[in-house]
């Protein structure tokens, strides 16, 4: 009974996008709560698969029933489990904060149309946890780049039209690259399907090594640009900040992330030999070891509270990039497990900064004095965020550094060790003075928080906020889950 | 029974802080005087429960217990030894006093809503870093304290305490990163970062001695080691006194608790020795002594030049840890006692003479000592103290570093020792005289002969005498129960360093 269950998580997403929008015509506060409902089914399906895949294994659905060589397959493994749990729970708090945000964001005649658009987009996302087919992924990604280019240029501001097309003239030059490579492992294996893709390449390697290669360097190319990686960023500053709060919340906690996501499942296929001949791995690492860097350096230089926590991403992708680029032991454990603490914290912070404009109106920096008195818990889960991207123990940020941390020293790269520091340490000196700033040098004013503020925007914030803590000290079945993900991609 | 509260205490006596700073920050929203009796109470009764750990500890007992694990091999747990014992003995009596001490002197402050709750968090992360049982919990308290205590630097919120809170915080992100480092290093080349299990690390290697840099440099930098000390003379003078003393005071010790069991638990005698690590260590320990007074002759503020005093007497802290003669260790941990009490006396002094007459500066301190005798006087004997004087405090612990010295056959340290003396007294000395015997500016000679006392109140002045009186009392006094535990302290680490 449960072998069906990814297929209908995927149909009623799809559905409720296509339900809600007439729904909404008339009734909107209708087709909030079917979006929500839709959300937490997502949420509840990914728990329950996680059950199932702890029980039974990893399984496979043929769609259609057609067997694998021709029809698409779904593969429910630890690692789409993981990854489902991180969308649904995120995108659930994300939405629940977003049905008071969202009113004085957009306007009222597109805000069905916005549901629609965020459920499709985590339609494309779930597909792609899921999906073992390597055109069938193609297509979610495209779906995922037009729904994602839709929750940025609804708001109509100038700036999100720019900031859209920008967007998805990237993404398709990276949806370009992707289906290019796909094209090109179709040609020397004759398979889109994952397992067969693996199974027939150690023999293409020999009879055509440079399609294999380039292939290799285009899906780094596509995925990269989508995931906005160093140096294939640029659209994601202007993307993440302009759009309203809920998408750039989602925007930089889940969509970057899982095409991180998509490289680890892609990377796992290709033999072990090629990588040790050919220094794949080595560029990523490198560029991730850049981004770390550069993203925290541009965060330092910006004034806009969002375009910042948007900067902040690009380096914190790099770490999840340096997992995928070590492709092993501890460090994989912690890119991926900086997938979900990435998601919780950087969503906490977008949301907080949401907050902080919606009840004041300051987007700029320095215009923050005084904030911590007038709204203290909101700037509370900013502490809490600011001390999660340095990385301070007892926080969530610190885990997955220190699984970075003992990945490097396993692999004998202690730079790396170095990278990670030097970028928590930048992430310190612009982090903390916004708090710093918030909370201190002015004169002492009335707390407005419980005025200013619904609670259900309010509650996403505190909830991500008391998760970052508790997975900062409990981060036990975090880390199990991917041990597992790690024995079953036949990783070390 | 009886055992079990014992094995209950350490964990007690880290929570009760904490959790009362949440009752505080409550309360003081009803009730100031609720708020300020709270507070004392909270450090009497922490007091009491470190000072209950006595009998187990004296005995030579070790509480050693793990309470959760986060992470396989990385976990929460409690560790009570006699050195942890000592430390967390001293940072809960000066803790105590200098509660009282803040009663009075903070009332006029802004900001006591949350000065208060801070103070008694930091105690309770205080004594977490010294009750926790590996580098992991070592490290959150060691950061939440570190973290925290920013709070207390810039209290003042003035443009100058925020300069400096902000040099504190990206001085302490820093430390903090490299005890990551060095943790991380320790963990992968031994499995483990418990305390419990004896040297983790036996063999010198490239990797051992990058962790040996980092701890240096984590713990260095809270300890106020040249050439990581730049953030101390900045934020020490700015915060409120009662803070500045237990910044100077106590949690400047955090950092030379973290070396001692870098130095022998982590590695051990044998190893440093061999690897030649220890010369690291003295030269930057020399560094730190000598700069320390140095500068603090140039300096005018009489806040800053405590400051920087206590650069010097943490120089002194550093260096007996690398001699390795038990009497050096002797001396060294009985300097923790000592410069404890001693730098918290000379900071409350100071705090009293502030708050009383608005003075910093050391060239208007002229006759202030008939103003204020007691103050004064406390001021006088702590700084006596400080030169080491027998039969003060100081003078016991420069007593045995210093023959820990010839026991090492390095009798240059000695000489060092000497020449920091010599500093001492000429930068404590003229404060001292001109207080008592100079001539107060700006006012005519008859008025300033007349003995008119205007103390501080005596909320702050008894706290400030006990401490005045502890230096003497823990000095050549018999029944000096801080050498006691200084030498238990000093032959238990010995024992564990020697594997």
């Amino acid at each position: 009974m449960f072998q069906q269950l990814p297929v209908i998580l995927l149909i009623i997403l799809l559905g409720a996008a296509f339900i809600v929008p007439l729904l909404g015509r008339k009734r909107e506060w209708l087709a909030f709560i079917l979006t929500a409902a839709v959300l937490f089914a997502l949420f509840l399906g990914a728990i329950v698969l996680l059950f199932v895949v702890r029980y039974h294994g990893p399984f496979t659905y043929q769609l259609g029933n057609w067997p694998p060589p021709w029809g698409i397959e779904l593969l429910v493994d630890y690692l789409a489990v993981y990854v489902l749990m991180i969308l649904g729970t995120i995108a659930f708090l994300v939405m629940a904060y977003g049905a008071r945000d969202l009113q004085h964001e957009i306007g009222t005649n597109v805000r069905h149309w916005y549901y629609s658009l965020y459920l499709l987009l985590l339609f494309a996302m779930s597909g792609m946890a899921l999906t073992n087919d390597l055109f069938n992924l193609f297509v979610f990604m495209e779906i995922s780049a037009i729904a994602s280019c839709g929750i940025i240029s609804i708001k109509e501001e100038r700036r999100c039209a720019e900031a859209a097309l920008k967007y998805l003239i990237l993404s398709t030059l990276g949806s370009g690259c992707f289906l290019l490579a796909v094209a090109m492992l179709y040609m020397v294996t004759g398979n889109l399907n994952l397992q067969y893709v693996a199974g027939g390449l150690p023999a293409a390697l020999s009879l055509y090594p440079y399609n294999i290669l380039i292939a290799l360097s285009l899906i780094i190319v596509g995925l990269g640009v989508k995931a906005a990686l160093f140096p294939l960023h640029v659209w994601l500053p202007d993307a993440h900040s302009a759009a309203p709060t809920p998408s750039s919340a989602v925007l930089s906690a889940l969509v970057i992330k899982i095409y991180a996501v998509a490289m680890v499942k892609i990377f796992a296929v290709f033999p072990a030999e090629l990588f040790a001949v050919v220094p794949v791995l080595e560029i990523v690492l490198i560029l991730s070891a850049l981004a770390a860097v550069a993203g925290s350096v541009f965060a330092m230089l910006q004034d806009d509270i969002k375009k910042m926590l948007a900067c902040s991403s690009i380096a914190q992708i790099g770490f999840v990039f340096m997992g995928i680029g070590f492709f092993e032991g501890q460090a994989l454990i912690g890119g991926l497990l900086h997938i979900f603490n990435h998601a919780v914290i950087k969503a906490m912070l977008f949301l907080a900064a949401g907050l902080i404009i919606y009840a004041t109106g300051i987007r700029r920096i320095s215009e923050f004095r005084g904030l911590g008195m007038r709204l203290p818990l909101t700037m509370s889960a900013f502490v809490v965020g600011a001390l999660a991207m340095v990385g301070i123990p007892g926080t969530s940020g610190f885990v997955s550094k220190w699984y970075l941390a003992l990945g490097a020293l396993e692999s004998g790269k202690p730079f790396y060790i170095v990278v990670i520091l030097l970028s928590s340490l930048l992430n310190g000196v612009y982090y903390f003075p916004i708090v710093i700033t918030a909370f201190f040098g002015s004169e002492p004013q009335p707390s407005t928080e419980r005025r200013d503020l619904p609670l259900s925007m309010l509650v996403p914030v505190l909830l991500l906020a008391a998760a970052t803590i508790f997975f900062g000290f409990y981060p036990r079945p975090l880390v199990e889950l991917l041990q597992q993900v790690l024995a079953s991609q036949g990783l070390r | 029974m009886e055992s079990s509260v014992y094995k209950f205490l350490p964990v007690f006596m880290v929570l009760f802080p904490i959790c009362m700073s949440v009752v505080i920050f409550w309360v003081s929203r009803y009730s100031e005087r609720l708020r300020n009796g709270l507070s004392v109470a909270t450090t009497v009764v922490t007091f009491i429960a470190v000072a209950a750990l006595y009998p187990p500890m004296a005995a030579g007992k070790v509480i050693a217990y793990t309470i959760f694990d986060i992470l396989p091999g990385l976990g929460l747990s409690v560790r009570a030894d006699i050195l942890s014992f000592c430390l967390a003995l001293i940072s809960a009596l000066v803790w105590m006093l200098v509660s009282i001490y803040s009663i009075d002197y903070m009332s006029h402050e802004h900001g006591t809503d949350r000065y208060y709750p801070i103070f008694i968090f930091v105690l309770g992360s205080c004594l977490g870093i010294f009750m926790a049982g590996d580098f992991f919990t070592l490290f959150v308290f060691f950061e939440l304290m570190s973290l925290l205590s920013y709070v207390l630097v810039i209290h003042e919120e003035t443009k100058e305490a925020l300069r400096a809170g902000y040099k504190y915080l990206i001085m302490t992100i820093i430390g903090g990163l490299a005890l990551f480092f060095a943790i991380v290093i320790v963990f992968e080349l031994a499995g483990s970062v418990s305390l419990s299990e004896g040297t983790l690390v036996a063999v010198p290697s490239t990797m051992a001695l990058l962790a040996f840099i980092n701890f240096l440099i984590g713990f260095g930098m809270k300890a106020g080691m040249f050439p990581l000390h730049v953030w101390l003379p900045d934020a020490h003078p700015v915060a409120p006194s009662p803070a500045s003393a237990l910044l100077s005071g106590i949690m400047l010790k955090t950092g030379a608790y973290g070396l001692l069991r870098v130095i022998f638990t982590v590695f051990n005698i044998p190893l440093i020795q061999e690897a030649r690590w220890d010369i690291i260590v003295l030269v930057l320990a020399v560094i730190t002594i000598l700069l320390g007074s140095a500068v603090a002759l140039t300096q005018e503020d009489l806040k800053r030049r405590l400051a920087y005093s206590s650069v010097g007497q943490m120089g002194y802290v550093i260096l007996g840890m690398v001699l390795f003669t038990e009497r050096a260790l002797i001396g060294d941990i009985f300097h923790i006692f000592s410069h404890a009490l001693m730098k918290s006396t000379l900071f409350l002094a100071a705090g009293a003479i502030i708050w009383k007459t608005g003075l910093r500066n050391i060239n208007d301190l002229h006759g202030i000592g008939r103003k204020m005798p007691l103050t004064m006087g406390a001021f006088t004997l702590a700084a006596l103290a400080m030169i080491g004087i027998p039969p003060l405090n100081g003078f016991l612990s420069k007593l045995n570093l210093g023959m820990g010295a010839l026991e090492a056959g390095a009798p240059v340290y000695l000489f060092v020792l000497l020449v920091s003396s010599l500093l001492n007294g000429l930068y404590y000395l003229p404060i001292i005289i001109a207080a008592f015997f100079g001539e107060a500016h700006g006012e005519d000679d008859h008025e300033t002969e007349t003995f008119k006392m205007s103390e501080a109140t005596r909320g702050m002045v008894i706290p400030l005498c006990l401490l005045a009186l502890s230096c003497l009392v823990f000095g050549l006094m018999p029944g000096n129960i801080f050498f006691e535990l200084s030498r238990k302290a000093a032959a238990f680490l010995f024992l564990q360093g020697m594997p």
